[in-house]
């Protein structure tokens, strides 16, 4: 029964060719747009800051100590001296790119001549930060111990903390996406829950109700069509980033196809809550239109949370944009694991069943009455 | 069938419908007879399960339509005021849809569609749009829809509101074959017309009561006034109304060169021969005929249209 209907409301959405040119060719543009405002496109031109290397001096010698003070003299580098458990933990939460570690002996070696105690850890996320890191300091070590015997000794053990990827994308690349997709699929969802008092103004509502249909399921597949169009809508978003700029949606599909489903689930719930608010057309129009643009404002849509001040990013966290906009970037930019995303993705699905269930109220107190 | 028992609904302040009671029987078109906002479409919401009633009961074919409302719905097929139809779907589609919902097993619905559609004379276009449809054309699918899961009642508000003159024939042979076929129906109208044509008993309602009803003869034996003949003469001078009068007892006004004679049909050559008798050349006949446009006039004192 509700495969019924849903299957009607999307053949009806479908056949509007001026909600298709709004849901999939408007979301492109603003897309485009939005990743160029934020630098997610092209060369980056931004002059080059020292790259920060945490450094952990566990020798703690006069040798250790100069060839630090050397070492640190490097422009491309700044060093900063810290603990090996918490350098450690720093470059695992990709705070910083690498630490580099003096073990215990290292003053002995030098005087020796026998191979250096010096391990550098770093994330490998960052392959092209480290890649200029890593010759940086080869290059220090042969400069400032100077001694040829030592230089051949010079061998910068690297481990890699976080695991290998191929390219992490550019924060301006998610913002642009994420952001401008969850923004502009609350316009098209409120549009699709819109439906539902088009039926009740056109008479096919009453209709349904005079057919052995439970009002419920009315809702229930308003709901399901426009998770079927939030799923098309913001695959097609993610797909049409990859192709254009190169977004890497396959590095971790399984957990995007996650969120994916969660935010559609969370908007569209929000669309037929939207809807059952009101009475008419015009009141929806004007609400929905308030509420989302203030929603998207807030949430991260259009200017990203770290901009924010602070009380803003705490106000933040009401809106449905907030957490799929989180969750992209802990997908794309901290490429967390999907167990440190499932938080984020449970609290769309509460956000989603709060309003399915708030609406079914409201649905049965303002749509379907006849009187 | 169907019976409706001291039913009352309210909006606000508008008593929409007022303590009615009747009762249709099967096989019979009924009419209901009423001026715009008398109650006519709010009495058909709640026969219909969708709207609930203030106060009293509708009981469908012995089930009280309150407590089996999943049941009395597909016993009764509804065809509302308004068109319900999906405008941007074409009619098969629409039909394909409306007769899903009743769990028509689909080969048999496609039947069903293929006949309904015959029925009411538009197979040729049922590929196209809605849309695309005259308001005649659309009042049809609107009537196909409501059948397609053979209802054994079937409810019309106003089926043919602002279509022209071919249609509504057409929608009336579609109501007769349906109730030749043994279909109970309920017929809302503000047109005697329609239901003098259509219905074998009438209820009439204004201002959410029931005023008067029965079989169109019952309903008109309600009303003194009798059918009378208006003739108008070239010529009527003082002495010809004086023995008209006393030929025709059943004069009964006159007014410059016309007569009012209160007679039937039956009568009409007897008062021509007496006319000829007198040698008065007659201009005009006029036949006023008691119909339910009367009786409501003579009820309520308003006309049934403005
Ligand atoms: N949903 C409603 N809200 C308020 N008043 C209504 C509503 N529906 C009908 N009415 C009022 O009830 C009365 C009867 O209306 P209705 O049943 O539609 O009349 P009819 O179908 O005979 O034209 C009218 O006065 C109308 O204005
Ligand atoms: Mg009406």
């Amino acid at each position: 029964m509700i495969f019924t209907i849903l299957r009607k409301d999307l053949r009806l959405y479908f056949s509007d060719k001026k909600g298709i040119l709004v849901t999939f060719l408007l979301p492109i543009i603003m897309i485009t747009l939005f990743a160029f405002a934020f630098g997610g496109v092209g060369k980056k031109k931004s002059p080059p800051k020292p790259l920060k290397v945490l450094v952990v001096d566990k020798d703690a010698t006069t040798a250790s100590q100069e060839l630090i003070a050397k070492l640190n003299s490097i422009k491309t580098i700044q060093l900063i001296t810290s603990e090996e458990e918490k350098a450690v933990d720093l470059v695992r939460k990709g705070k910083n790119i690498a630490a580099l570690i003096f073990e215990k002996g290292f003053s002995d070696a030098v005087a020796a001549d026998t191979d250096l105690p010096i391990e550098l850890k770093y994330d490998a996320a960052r392959d092209f930060q480290m890649r200029i890191i890593h010759s940086v300091l080869k290059e220090g070590f042969k400069y400032h111990l100077g001694k040829v015997d030592v230089i051949n000794n010079i061998k910068l053990k690297t481990t890699s903390l976080i695991k290998e990827s191929s390219t992490k994308a550019h924060p301006g690349l998610v913002q642009a996406v994420g952001g401008t997709a969850i923004m502009m699929l609350l316009f098209s969802i409120a549009a699709i829950g819109g439906g539902l008092l088009d039926e009740k103004e056109a008479g096919t509502l009453k209709r349904l109700l005079i057919a052995p249909v439970k009002p419920l399921y009315i809702l229930l597949a308003k709901m399901g069509t426009a998770m079927v169009v939030s799923i098309l809508q913001l695959s097609a978003m993610f797909v049409f980033a990859w192709l254009a700029f190169g977004l890497p949606i396959f590095m971790d599909v399984f957990s995007l196809i996650l969120l994916i489903l969660c935010i559609s689930f969370a908007v569209s719930s929000f669309g037929v809550f939207l809807v059952s608010t009101v009475k008419t057309r015009q009141q929806l129009q004007g609400m929905s239109t308030i509420i989302i643009i203030l929603m998207s404002a807030i949430g991260g849509s259009m200017i990203p949370i770290n901009m924010m001040p602070a009380f803003m990013q705490k106000i933040a966290i009401i809106s449905v944009n907030y957490w799929g906009i989180e969750g992209f970037f802990d997908i794309f930019w901290r490429q967390l694991p999907l167990i440190a995303m499932l938080p984020k993705m449970g609290i769309l699905l509460a956000i989603g069943l709060g309003m399915t269930l708030v609406s079914t109220v409201l649905f049965k107190k303002n749509i379907i009455a006849i009187e | 069938m169907i019976q409706v028992q001291n039913l009352s609904k309210s909006f606000q302040n508008i008593q929409a419908v007022n303590d009615i009671s009747f009762t249709i029987k099967k096989g019979e078109i009924f009419g209901l007879l009423g001026p715009n906002g008398a109650g006519k479409s709010t009495t058909l919401n709640m026969m219909s399960t969708i709207l609930k009633s203030d106060a009293g009961t509708i009981h469908i074919d012995g089930k009280n339509s309150r407590e089996n409302s999943k049941e009395c719905k597909h016993l009764i097929g509804v065809v509302p005021q308004e068109i319900s139809l999906y405008e941007d779907l074409s009619a098969y589609q629409n039909l394909l849809f409306w007769g899903d919902l009743y769990g028509i097993p689909s080969k048999i619905l496609k039947e069903r569609i293929h006949t309904t559609l015959e029925l009411i004379g538009l197979l040729d276009r049922k590929k196209d749009l809605i849309k695309t449809y005259s308001g005649g054309m659309k009042r049809r699918i609107n009537i196909a829809a409501a059948l397609l899961h053979h209802p054994k009642i079937l409810f019309m508000d106003e089926p043919t509101v602002g279509i022209d003159p071919q249609s509504r024939n057409h929608i009336f042979e579609v109501i007769e074959t349906l109730n030749k076929q043994g279909m109970t129906i309920v017929y809302t109208t503000h047109y005697m017309e329609e239901v003098e044509r259509l219905c074998d008993r009438i209820a009439i309602i204004d201002s959410g009561k029931i005023i008067a009803q029965g079989t169109q003869s019952q309903l008109k034996e309600l009303v003194q006034t009798k059918e009378s003949i208006q003739f108008e003469f070239n010529f009527l001078s003082e002495s010809n109304v004086d023995q008209l009068r006393e030929l025709l007892p059943y004069t009964v006004a006159q007014n410059e060169n016309k007569l009012l004679v209160e007679t039937t049909v039956q009568e009409l050559s007897k008062v021509i021969t007496t006319c000829n008798e007198l040698q008065l050349s007659i201009k005009d006949i006029q036949l006023n005929k008691v119909n339910l446009e009367a009786i409501f006039l003579n009820l309520t004192g308003k006309q049934l249209r403005d």
